[in-house]
């Protein structure tokens, strides 16, 4: 008997993207429309790549949730209807939304099925109940909730609940911060985030006052990031989440790479289906599966609040900066037995070089570059970014797989 | 003066405070007076310890001022049993009404205590009314006020003010909050170790032209302020007349309490105004009028892509994904536009990341093998001739005008 897991929901931040982290695994997408979502600068899906996306899904059993999770304005409100139609003929599985004014709106005119965004903060019982009474059938918890407290509220609600796995964190409670409205003039809960809180900032501890009680600063300043959150990652916590059955566990990053998606999906996916086979994990597959989570582009991984509530050792506290064990080469366009495989160049490569492809399942891959071609035939010496380049054919690799380069032994 | 109403909304933190408030109060009694209290369990930024709090509940009820308790924290599970439990500690039969922000401190109290009339903090995002009728509407009569952001422009709250039934508030003059975080972020760099309950700080960052943000670490976690406080203390009148009755004053920060408690009861009874504040003099901080005349937030979004290398769905075929100078390009074929193939001597548009548009009948098509092809659909990967000036990433067309 196979033994039940969670869903894994990877981000889809564009159609490739999307295909990408179906194939390497994941049960579920979340994707954005051109408006209502919160990533603006991300590619976001038009209507025939949602309508392809969805089909896509469908037909491999993975379904796909459509973030409409902006704190929307009433102007922002008037095209909302047209695209819900839009939504429910797609057959889209569910929409995430944030904004009590989107959910009466959705309520209005459709019958899509509502989970509740992080935006919205949910923290606690009774605001899970609230948000039920208002039309919410899933909840995905602010990332500040620990699983024991997750389980605590599904079991009082009788919710969905969904939580975050996986990904980069807002310092704040979502939906809390407004430093990008005040200072760049752009609205973060309508996705126009500027990460400030990224930045390094001097900070001068107030010790006193003067004689009109304003703060005075004495110390010398101390310069720190101390806004910027290191990364989440739950791979270790498998078992909790799926002793407190918390239904959906979720990546983030519609804003990251396909290198990402390929590799945290298959990463978790792999490892959930060992568990649905064998109901435990082995500590030696948990090793290798979190040296896979490091191969990718990530800050510091912390457990943030899953176990206890975050503390000093999840702030980040440095300059954002690549110190990548990998990186990724490039994607396959196209594979032709016997003949070569066309890849798209995400970085530079060289004749000799050893890449690795990521199957989408089982092992990876490693391989000799033992020629490299344009794609009229031209020798080249060095892969150039943005443009296709034959390779010879590898054993099993296939469209959509992410080929990759180790750059530190 | 106008006829409009105007209620002076303020916190009071101690008993010295409300002695202050209440001998102006006396001073000036055409001015509405709504004191708001807390405690260091319930409120994100007052100071005041429970007893203390049970204290001013006692005495300003007793004056026959309206007074409100302040349930302002956002609160995961464990914390939230315990903030419930403070508030179910507190004589809630003397206060006028409880404030809330967590929707789990309104569902709290909606069950628990029918009978209490909500305040309802929406000053985080609710920027649309229908979201504002589906909260008034969720509270039914148990709704007192709404408590609106400082995002939403005077003609919105002059709409929401003619539709809304419940009572609105704005804050008119005090700190404006840019970021809450449960996590402590000021301890760790201090250098006396020893755990206090209270930091403030200011951060400032070379990579943001505004500096000196001022900062709070205390029980509820890690707070950030705009570098500039808002005041409308000039726009009082006008937005009663919008229809706003109640404007919040919030003094709890730079002993401002002591500073401009007098010159606001002056200013509600129109007898003052902005400029008798002389608050480039007085206040710590420069002031802004926020969003209050107009929101532009969302205009900068356009410049985030360049919506020329993102697809119009209409007569789509496909992206460039390569170029070779002077030998061909290759087309990655997305879609089957109108349907249809993609056939040699068809007529397609090209329109570069730069926005060109070039146009081609295609005298040939090619596999990646060299071989020609009559036609090619969705998803394969065709050569077609090398145009100049068209690059990557370069979206293209039928070059059909009417579908
Ligand atoms: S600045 Fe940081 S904390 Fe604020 S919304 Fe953006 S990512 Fe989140």
């Amino acid at each position: 008997m196979p033994h039940w897991t969670p869903e894994l929901l990877s981000p889809a931040g564009s159609l490739e993207k999307l295909k990408v982290s179906v194939l390497y695994g994941a049960n579920a997408v979340y994707l954005g429309g051109q408006k209502f979502g919160l990533r603006q600068a991300a590619d976001n899906f038009t209507y025939e790549e949602l309508s392809e996306g969805v089909e896509f899904a469908h037909s491999r059993n993975a379904k796909v949730y459509v973030v409409l999770n902006s704190f929307l304005h009433d102007n922002d409100l008037v095209e909302l209807p047209e695209f819900l139609y839009l939504l429910e003929e797609l057959k889209v599985d569910a929409v995430i939304v944030s904004d009590l004014g989107v959910i009466s709106t959705i309520k209005k005119h459709s019958n899509l099925v509502i989970h509740l965004s992080t935006q919205a903060s949910c923290l606690n019982i009774e605001s899970a109940k609230l948000w039920k009474n208002l039309g919410a059938t899933r909840i995905v918890l602010g990332r500040e909730v620990t699983i024991k407290e997750a389980s605590l509220i599904k079991k009082a609600t009788g919710l969905e609940i969904e939580m975050f796995v996986h990904g980069s964190m807002c310092m704040a409670f979502s939906g809390n911060c407004v430093i990008s409205n005040y200072t760049q003039g752009r609205d973060s809960n309508r996705g126009g985030c500027a990460h400030s809180c990224r930045f390094e900032y001097s900070i001068n501890f107030n010790d006193d006052k003067n004689d009109k009680g304003h703060d005075v600063e004495k110390r010398a300043a101390q310069k720190a990031y101390f806004m910027s959150s290191k990364d989440l990652e739950g791979i270790r916590l498998l078992p909790e989440f799926i002793e407190a059955e918390i239904d959906s566990l979720k990546v983030e990053g519609r804003n990251k790479s396909h290198h990402y998606a390929g590799t945290i999906s298959k990463v978790y996916s792999d490892a959930l289906r060992f568990y649905k086979e064998h109901g435990h994990f082995l500590s030696s597959d948990m090793l290798n599966w979190e040296e896979e989570l490091r191969k990718v582009s990530h800050r510091d991984y912390t457990t943030g609040s899953l176990d206890h509530y975050a503390e000093s050792d999840s702030i980040y506290n440095q300059r954002e900066h690549d110190d990548n064990e990998y990186v990724v080469s490039g994607i396959v366009l196209e594979a032709i037995p016997e003949e070569h495989l066309l890849v798209d160049v995400k970085s530079a490569f060289h004749p000799k070089d050893i890449l690795e492809v990521m199957r989408f399942s089982g092992a990876t891959k490693k391989c000799e570059v033992q020629f490299l071609k344009s794609l009229s035939g031209v020798s080249l010496e060095r892969s150039k970014p943005g443009t296709v380049v034959k390779i010879p054919y590898i054993e099993g690799a296939e469209k959509f797989n992410i080929i990759r380069r180790a750059i530190k032994q | 003066m106008s006829n409009s109403k105007k209620i002076m909304v303020t916190h009071v933190e101690s008993m010295d405070q409300f002695s202050l408030l209440r001998d102006h109060a006396l001073d000036y009694k055409n001015t509405e007076l709504e004191v708001i209290v807390g405690c260091l369990e319930l409120s994100r930024y007052t100071n005041t310890k429970k007893e203390d709090l049970l204290k001013l509940i006692h005495h300003i009820s007793k004056e026959q001022i309206s007074v409100v308790l302040e349930w302002d924290g956002l609160y995961q599970e464990d914390k939230f049993i315990q903030a419930a439990a403070v508030v179910d500690s507190l004589p809630l039969h003397e206060i006028s009404a409880i404030r809330v922000q967590d929707p789990g401190a309104v569902e709290y109290i909606k069950n628990k205590y029918p009978w209490l009339k909500i305040q309802l903090v929406l000053e985080n995002g609710n920027h649309n009314l229908a979201g504002l009728m589906k909260w008034s509407e969720y509270l039914g009569e148990q709704c007192s006020r709404l408590i609106l952001s400082n995002e939403l422009s005077k003609e919105k709250l002059k709409e929401y003010a003619s539709v809304l039934k419940a009572p609105l508030e704005i804050l008119l003059f005090g700190r404006i909050l840019l970021f809450y975080s449960p996590r402590l972020l000021l301890s760790p760099l201090e250098k006396d170790k020893l755990k206090k309950s209270w930091i403030t700080a200011s951060g400032s960052s070379e990579e943001s032209p505004h500096s000196g943000f001022p900062l709070i670490e205390n029980r509820h976690g890690t707070f950030m302020f705009n570098v500039k406080d808002l005041s409308l203390l000039d726009h009082l009148e006008e937005i009663s007349q919008l229809g706003i009755a109640h404007t919040r004053v919030d003094l709890r920060f730079d002993e401002s309490f002591n500073r401009y408690i007098k010159d606001l009861f002056e200013l509600f009874s129109g007898k003052k105004t902005e400029a008798d504040f002389q608050l480039k003099i007085n206040h710590p901080r420069p002031v802004i009028k926020g969003f209050y005349n107009v929101n532009k937030t969302d205009v900068l979004f356009t410049k985030l892509k360049n919506s020329r290398t993102q697809r119009q769905d209409d007569f789509y075929l496909g992206e460039i994904v390569d170029v070779e100078r002077n030998q061909q390009l290759a087309l990655l074929i997305k879609t089957n536009a109108l349907s249809e193939n993609l056939e040699i001597v068809q007529e397609i548009k090209m329109v570069t990341p730069e926005g060109k548009i070039k146009i081609m009948i295609l005298p040939w098509i090619k596999s990646t093998l060299g071989l020609p092809l009559l036609q090619a659909s969705k998803n394969d990967l065709v050569l077609i001739p090398y145009t100049n000036g068209v690059t990557v990433k370069t979206q293209v067309y039928i070059n059909k005008s009417v579908k």
